[in-house]
């Protein structure tokens, strides 16, 4: 199962956690908002799943698909 | 905006084959029962054959089978029911011309849905907007009185406020705003529950099918695509004209002759950018516009006419659009102002394509709703599309001879 990390948009408030926690597929756009570049391997869940319970908004979530 | 309509509730609507059939006869009860009879009650599985029978797609946009939200509707818990009068699109205006001419249909569509799926209200969501439709439609619900409960809601008229979850928000009482969408709303939509929500156009259809079967329903348009369609036609300065055509017929047919040679817009002001020959040759059809790069969407198409520069136009609508969003999602309130200030610069002869292209990329399929996307389109498509026009403006000219627009600009 591939599983994809998604951002509840008008939640977020570009607080940064999730890039600075997993910056292997969390990048920053221009207004410091998450651009997610890529699927959550498995070796990136633990690290994916922190991100989701850090972010201050709980804007994150693993969608699996 | 020249393309906006001063008052979108006046609408040329021109009769047509089924759903704008004897619409001369008015908008009363008394005269809709007298062309269709009452519809008689369906089960969930008839009313699932019918609109299979005929591959009934939604008319909101998206042409999602129809079919397939009402199977979703009908498992788990009780589901309710939405008709979707909130026409986001500005440009569009056919369930408005809907709302003034058959809202019976409409409502005989949901209704006759909200009895075979055991639900126990139909929620009519009208555009703050768009008074004069809503209250037509007030009227027509004020006339009946059905098995199931009619409630009333009323959007805030923005571009956004007509999206399917700010609709759901909107119901709850909460404010008519998109949120994001875990689960389609057919699945999990108001209080969690189950909510077949559709546009009037797509449950007049549905009203159609109840009333008059399958096989007349099929008389119209092709063997894949069987009935019609709404279009609504939008030319500077005048009124916006709803048509009513049968699918596989041409495009140009509804199509005024002043507005051949000059490119045009399908789709509304989330749509594409079509170049004349693409217009003039197009058969109305969802699969078939979209392989011209054209998808039909909710049925408009805009004609700013020879004397209008299409980098202009859509300088205008992008900035507009902007203005439009709900500010909650980062990247759409961010990028999309920046982005209306990216294309205005391909006008004005000094920006670069690069960063419009790149602010594309930064805005799209980034929100709740939809909003950022379709205003991605149309920029994308004036890109593809109509290339001659951005090198035109580079150059400091412009294709229509109206370079004193640019001139002036800078």
């Amino acid at each position: 199962m591939s599983r994809e990390l998604r951002v509840d948009w008008p939640e977020c408030r570009a607080r940064g956690l999730c890039h600075e926690l997993l910056p292997e597929i969390v990048q920053l756009d221009p207004w410091g908002y998450p651009l997610v570049t890529g699927e959550v391997t498995e070796d990136l869940l633990a690290d994916a799943r922190a991100a989701v319970r850090a972010c201050p908004r709980l804007a994150l979530r693993i969608v699996g698909s | 905006m020249s393309l906006l309509p001063p008052l979108p509730d006046e609408i040329d609507i021109h009769p047509g084959p089924a759903l704008l059939d004897g619409i001369e006869r008015g908008p009363g009860l008394a005269a809709h029962r007298q062309q269709y009879d009452e519809p008689r009650a369906s089960s969930l599985v008839e009313l699932q054959a019918l609109v299979e029978a005929v591959g009934l797609r939604g008319r909101g946009g998206a042409a999602f089978p129809f079919a397939t939200k009402l199977a979703a509707a009908g498992r788990g818990r009780r589901a309710l029911v939405v008709v979707n009068l909130a026409e986001g699109e500005t440009a569009s205006s056919k369930d408005s011309a809907l709302a003034l001419r058959r809202p019976h249909l409409v409502l005989d569509g949901a209704v006759t849905t909200a009895r075979a799926l055991k639900a126990r209200e139909v929620h009519v969501v009208l555009p703050g907007d768009r008074p004069v439709a809503a209250e037509r439609m007030r009227a027509a619900m004020a006339e009946r009185n059905d098995a199931v409960r009619l409630v009333e809601h009323v959007t805030e008229g923005r571009f956004v406020s007509g999206q399917a979850r700010a609709v759901v928000e909107l119901i709850e009482r909460r404010p008519n705003l998109p949120v994001t969408a875990w689960d389609p709303e057919a699945e999990s939509g108001v209080k969690r529950r189950p909510t077949l929500l559709s546009n009037a156009e797509t449950w007049a259809h549905v009203g159609l099918l109840v009333l008059r079967g399958a096989a007349s329903y099929r008389l119209r348009g092709t063997t894949s695509e069987p009935g019609t369609t709404l279009l609504t036609v939008t030319t500077p300065g005048a009124r916006p004209a709803v048509h009513e055509v049968a699918y596989g017929s041409r495009l140009r047919d509804v199509l005024p002759v002043s507005a051949a040679g000059s490119p045009g817009i399908v789709g509304g002001f989330h749509g594409s950018w079509a170049t004349w020959p693409t217009l003039a040759n197009a058969l109305v059809s969802v699969p078939g516009m979209t392989s011209l790069g054209a998808p039909l969407a909710a049925g408009v198409v805009l004609l700013p006419g020879s004397s209008a520069c299409s980098l202009q136009v859509t300088t205008d609508i992008v900035e507009h659009l902007a203005g439009q969003s709900a500010r909650r999602c980062g990247p759409c309130f961010n990028g999309l102002p920046a982005l209306a200030e990216a294309v205005r610069g391909l006008l004005e002869g000094t920006g670069s394509q690069q960063r419009v292209e790149e602010l594309c990329g930064l805005v799209a399929r980034r929100g709740a709703c939809a909003h950022p996307d379709g205003t991605v389109r149309l920029v994308r498509s004036l890109l593809l599309v109509l290339t001659d026009e951005v090198v035109a403006h580079r150059h400091g000219s412009c294709t229509v001879g109206v370079s004193d627009l640019a001139g002036a600009a800078r």
